[in-house]
């Protein structure tokens, strides 16, 4: 087990040093950090814009080969993704904002998996009554609604509940209050501002898992082995949870791996509107402020993010499937 | 909106008609076209969705000629006033109509979806059906490049490229499509990859065939039922990645108006001025979920093996 995730993880690896590097080259012919220099006043001549930027290895005299290369032995050696085109270090930004990100992507990527999962099993065994097209229903429009509209109704929801508790329940900007101080306090504060930003990206992401978990459930409800399970003697709970629901939560796994990218663009816009300082928002700001080693490190993020997503989904398929023999060749 | 959600299949079996029954009740053999109509049409969240889609674009072409207002004309003497008869949605902080605004907004972004959503579709089918027919080398380089983009959020090189486009709207939809088609192209690329084996295409193959000449006239017909679907689940992601892109400042930009730049508007104000947000909210909304129906219906019409239409 160990030496096939071993091998998986290598594997995800190398995609992310490709992925990161070809992004390198990307961000170098789209964007260009002299910009940032032009609306300074006093005006800046060429020679010394291009002076202060190749202090931070931007300056586009220097060929992009030896750049790339003084960008990429500087992260292999030394851990050090560059600094943007005014000097400040990615690494303190990356350092900061990761944990705000990842906490709110990991916990809607658990939540909506877990809504998801139980809602599709919970339809799937009540077939065209009321509670199943109804929550049917209600899936398919949260599935397509845009990110930037569900998280606004979320919004506007929590403001008129706040309203109308009279006191501030739920907090729509930022990830903490920054006058808090003790553990607890700390703890319940980050909570008040934690949930709705996840909120919104679970609203956005449940659905999909729900109707691909109930589709599949279906098909196997109807199967001979789940029927032979009742003929057993167990109940039809039972049969289905044991039986009926471990085969087709394999393919619900691993479309978890690939939903990853498309929360972590969810969360560019739930952090944009909640005002979180994270991942999301840090990425908005590289790619207009033409910070080329930022928007890299952002996407070398989102690849991590995906590989991590990957290796999980690969890990509860081997768990689930006993088709699947992990041995180490 | 209760029939035929996506993957829904009916868990009865269909009753077999049986063989001996006499040629008159089996009525008019139906030509393939009527068949799928009438699929369709039995799917009532599809209709639905059709009679939105119909409605909106009817609003986008024809709501211009119930205001006097275009939606770049400023009235000074109201800024960010509710709804009023004279400005039926309301205005903005800049006394923009909103309602002008709004009939511009969706006309741009259903533009901008169903084009990109046709070009990502074409390519997909040529790219994706060469690939498979030709393997080896060109299949292992269309295939890596598919998974390069699902490593890094395609957004991110998105938003990398488009924020140099300026916010012109046509410059956006060949962004959206150059980094729009990979996804789908591994999609045809799978399903034509057991199409590659088949007799007739085989057959072509021995006859001296050329290539491009299979893959326009037996691949890419054989799957025409697929696209079709790949196309109205496109334009859904593409009205989610243009609504996206512009709100975040990316996409369509001032002064050229798109359903994201309003809601984009309508989001900094939504505490104070929310009709802002509403309009530009249910038309998207709208507009999203009737094509995802649509293509729920389409996916059942056209479906050879799918048994939810029923026998027809």
């Amino acid at each position: 087990m160990s030496r096939y995730l071993l091998r998986k993880t290598i594997g995800w690896l190398a995609m992310i040093v490709v992925a990161t590097n070809l992004t390198y080259f990307l961000a170098n012919a789209f964007l260009d950090p002299r910009a940032n220099y032009l609306q300074l006043r006093p005006p800046r001549t060429p020679e010394q814009i291009d002076r202060s930027l190749s202090q931070y290895n931007l300056s586009p005299d220097t060929p992009l080969l030896e750049r790339w290369w003084h960008w990429f032995s500087g992260i292999v050696l030394h851990w050090d993704w560059g600094a943007s085109p005014v000097g400040e270090s990615v690494n303190d930004q990356i350092a900061f904002r990761i944990g705000v990100s990842a906490q709110l992507v990991l916990c809607s990527l658990i939540l909506s998996t877990v809504i998801g999962i139980s809602l599709g099993v919970y339809t799937a065994a009540r077939q065209y009554r009321t509670a199943d097209r109804f929550l049917q229903a209600l899936s398919v429009v949260t599935l397509n609604i845009p990110t930037v509209v569900a998280s606004l109704v979320v919004v506007l929801l929590a403001i008129s509940l706040n309203q109308s508790l009279g006191t501030t329940l739920l907090y729509v900007a930022g990830a903490q209050s920054p006058t808090i101080t003790g553990f607890w306090p700390l703890v319940v504060d980050r909570i008040q501002h934690l949930v709705l930003p996840t909120i919104s990206l679970t609203v956005i992401s449940y659905a999909g898992y729900h109707l691909l978990q109930r589709s599949l459930l279906l098909d196997t409800i109807n199967s001979d082995y789940v029927r032979m399970a009742r003929a057993k003697g167990l109940t039809r709970q039972a049969a289905i949870r044991r039986h009926g629901l471990r085969t087709s939560l394999i393919p619900v796994a691993t479309s978890i791996a690939f939903a990853v990218p498309a929360l972590f663009t969810g969360a560019v816009i739930t952090e944009t509107i909640f005002a979180w300082q994270g991942m999301g928002q840090y990425f908005t700001t590289t790619i207009s402020k033409n910070d080329i080693h930022g928007a890299v490190a952002v996407a070398a993020f989102g690849a991590l993010m995906t590989a991590i997503g990957a290796i999980l989904a690969d890990i509860t398929v081997v768990a689930l499937d006993p088709r699947v023999r992990v041995t180490g060749s | 909106m209760t029939a035929n959600m996506p993957g829904l299949e009916p868990v009865v079996p269909d009753v077999v008609l049986p063989e001996d029954e006499p040629a008159a009740r089996r009525g008019r053999r139906l030509s393939r076209r009527r068949l799928y109509l009438r699929r369709f049409l039995r799917n009532r969240g599809a209709v639905a969705g059709l009679v939105i889609l119909a409605l909106l674009v009817l609003f986008a072409l024809a709501g211009g000629l119930f205001t006097s207002y275009s939606y770049s004309d400023v009235d000074f003497t109201s800024l960010a006033e509710a709804p009023s008869p004279q400005h039926i949605f309301g205005t903005n902080s800049a006394g923009n109509d909103a309602y002008a605004q709004a009939v511009h907004g969706l006309q741009r972004s259903l533009v901008i979806a169903i084009t990109v959503s046709l070009l990502t579709t074409v390519i997909a089918a040529v790219v994706g059906c060469t690939a498979a027919y030709f393997g080896g080398r060109v299949e292992q380089v269309v295939i890596g490049i598919v998974h390069f983009l699902l490593v890094v959020p395609s957004f991110l090189i998105l938003a990398l490229v488009s924020q140099r486009a300026g916010g012109d709207w046509r410059a956006l939809i060949v962004v959206l499509t150059v980094f729009g088609w990979m996804y789908n192209a591994r999609v045809v690329w799978s399903l034509a990859t057991s199409l590659r084996e088949r007799e007739y295409v085989l057959a072509a193959r021995f006859m001296g065939v050329s290539p491009f000449r299979i893959v326009f006239r037996h691949l890419i017909p054989n799957i025409g039922s697929l696209l079709i679907i790949t196309f109205t689940i496109g334009v859904v992601a593409t009205v989610q990645g243009e609504t996206a892109l512009s709100f975040i400042g990316f996409g369509v930009q001032p002064p050229d108006v798109s359903l994201g730049t309003m809601l984009s508007d309508g989001a900094t104000t939504v505490t104070s001025a929310p009709w802002l947000f509403y309009a530009p909210a249910a038309l998207v909304t709208l507009l999203t979920v009737s094509m995802a129906l649509i293509g729920d219906g389409l996916r059942d019409a056209l479906d050879p093996t799918s048994r939810s239409g029923g026998r027809a």
